[in-house]
């Protein structure tokens, strides 16, 4: 029969992991709650806010006190209308796995409902908000994941994140030769179907002209 | 004698795709990678920027041309947990059921690209062969062979046709005994054994330090799977086990423990799936017309501003994520930012570093071990 974490466990793991947060980042800007997803199962996971000054501290806590030891994703936004103090937003994924290496001819063969304390896999959803600006920058965290490595490649391509301290930063999946400044994700750049003209009825917009630039319905 | 760079791909048969592995080699020794990926970014996190929740699944089945299914119930979790959407059960069910068989079609499809490389021509015509089953049976719920746009947020675009059942029980069964022949074929074949083992050793920590996942880390010995450590479908109701390797050496999995943990977990979709289909609420011969409260609950079109969705799901070659903020153009119609992130992309440039200190004529073997997938990878 099937097996999986329940959400008390998952509850559980998820407010020890915020006590643990907060005792430690308690009066800095630091906050951490537990939330629930709202699809499916309705699992448990952490969230935190952390102020960019904070996020490696946080980040070596989650790392070598929570054992948050996968670094999944890294997403970047762009938000121009955001104000001064939010113009970009970093959103860390990570995940707790309980995973260590074997000896040879063995295995670890977890049960989900027996899984206690550290070793309950638990998400954690690290958001830094960063201040409008042309060049907006956060500590690599390369070093503490390997993981992190080639995410922040591409935050940085695709959005134009910098990550300070990175190693070998490099174009991942745009080319190469892409002009200096180029992010695609970031909001000047409109694609076709961006607001496309009402005027016809193709929702899509391929019947649009450039003379038509401008007119509405 | 002087080291060189010499380039591999985007042409060659080892990427299994487009991207370019440059290798540094000291005689046949590889002393130095480099991965290059990018070859067919298509964008799709731009273009859905402008699209609504509904029109992007199509797009999320082209990110991965093996395994369409899973990358767009990937992406239809997401949605649902931006949208707060509750799924009813018998939508639960064959969205299970059509992801094992997609599960099923692309590790054949896996084991088919794998035999040329290590060479055996004969595995890539019988897995073929054995593909079209599952194929068939996927066309029958979405319309079209590889990419069938069929979840939706709130549950499927049509129920399970008539005797769809009777023929996915009895083609499972049959696969059940071809995955016996596959095994005789291989686990004896001398030169299948001598290429891969030994080869291309990874230990369970680096490989989660650098964001490996999925069968790679079943490989080397820890049952750890999405599916039951961030559950999100009914797959606790139905009867399977996370496939799960001994590795034989303190270095860790080699490419034979990640052939062998791809042939159980063959097995154990066939055992969730054979389970599943009697389990099934509404039972498993009738057929609810489209759009039925048994298969699809009504959702809103619209998040709000500050809403996010995010999934993590167990697609055929590790874990992929979506990750999605509401409130986009058309007052919330569209997302302001869809993130993927897929298994292959952060795979790739880990399993060019493990080459180093193998010889040039195993990074075919070690490569395709791995089961690289360049649709997802560059999205």
């Amino acid at each position: 029969m099937g097996m999986r974490i329940t959400n008390a466990q998952a509850d559980a793991a998820a407010e020890d992991a915020v006590t643990m947060i907060n005792a430690r980042f308690g009066g800095s800007d630091v906050s951490a709650t537990v939330e629930h997803h709202s699809n499916a199962l309705k699992m448990a996971f952490v969230r935190i806010v952390a102020p960019p000054q904070h996020w490696v501290a946080v980040a070596k806590h989650l790392r070598f006190d929570l054992n948050a030891n996968y670094c999944s994703m890294v997403t970047g936004t762009h938000y121009p209308e955001g104000g001064a103090e939010r113009g970009w937003e970093v959103v860390y994924h990570l995940m707790r796995q309980p995973v260590v290496d074997q000896a040879p001819h063995t295995q670890t063969v977890h049960v989900a409902e027996a899984l206690k304390g550290a070793d309950i896999p638990l998400e954690f959803e690290v958001v830094v908000v960063l201040p409008q600006g042309a060049t907006p920058s956060i500590p690599s965290v390369q070093d503490i994941w390997v993981g992190a490595d080639w995410n922040e490649k591409e935050t940085w391509d695709l959005v134009g994140i910098q990550f300070e301290g990175h190693h070998n930063m490099h174009r991942v999946l745009n080319p190469h030769d892409s002009p200096e400044g180029f992010h695609p994700l970031q909001k000047q750049h409109k694609i076709r179907y961006h607001d496309f003209n009402e005027m016809y009825d193709d929702a899509q917009g391929f019947g649009r002209k450039p003379s038509d630039e401008g007119r509405v319905k | 004698m002087a080291q060189m760079w010499i380039t591999m791909g985007p042409q060659h048969p080892m990427t299994h795709g487009l991207w370019t592995l440059r290798v540094k080699v000291d005689g046949e020794t590889v002393v130095d990678t480099e991965a290059e990926l990018g070859y067919i970014h298509r964008g799709v996190e731009k273009i859905a920027e402008a699209r609504d929740f509904t029109q992007i699944t199509p797009y999320c089945d082209r990110l991965c041309y093996v395994s369409a299914m899973t990358w767009a119930n990937s992406y239809i979790y997401a949605a649902e947990d931006l949208l707060e959407v509750d799924v009813p059960e018998r939508a639960e069910y064959i969205r299970l059921i059509s992801a094992e068989v997609q599960r099923l079609a692309s590790h054949l499809m896996w084991l088919g690209a794998y035999g040329p490389d290590i060479g055996s021509l004969t595995l890539m015509t019988w897995c073929m062969r054995d593909r079209e089953m599952f194929l068939d049976l996927l066309q029958e719920l979405g319309g079209s062979r590889m990419h069938y746009n069929y979840p939706r947020v709130g549950g499927v675009k049509r129920d399970i046709p008539v005797g769809f059942a009777d023929r996915l029980i009895a083609k499972v069964k049959l696969f059940e005994h071809r995955i016996d022949e596959y095994e005789m074929m291989l686990d004896e074949s001398t030169i299948w054994l001598v290429r891969l083992q030994g080869v291309g050793y990874t230990k369970a920590e680096d490989m989660v330090n650098a964001g490996v996942s999925g069968p790679n880390i079943r490989a080397a010995g820890v049952n750890y799977d999405v599916r039951w450590a961030h559950p999100y479908s009914v797959y606790d109701q139905v009867d399977w086990e996370p496939a799960v390797e001994k590795p034989t050496s303190i270095k860790g999995a080699d490419c034979y423990d990640r052939y062998r943990v791809r042939m159980e977990e063959m097995r154990q979709s066939c055992r969730m799936i054979l389970d599943a289909i009697e389990k099934i609420p509404g039972g498993k011969n009738t057929n609810y017309s489209s759009g039925d409260a048994m298969i699809l609950a009504k959702a809103p079109t619209r998040a709000p501003e500050g809403a996010t969705g995010f999934s993590h799901y167990e697609c055929t070659r590790g874990a992929s994520q979506f990750y999605i903020q509401g409130g986009g153009d058309g007052r919330g119609k569209k997302p302001y930012r869809l993130s993927i992130r897929s298994p292959m992309f952060i795979t790739i440039p880990y399993v060019a570093k493990t080459m180093i200190g193998y010889k040039v004529a195993d990074i075919p073997a070690i490569m395709g071990s791995f089961d690289p997938c360049i649709g997802e990878t560059d999205r």
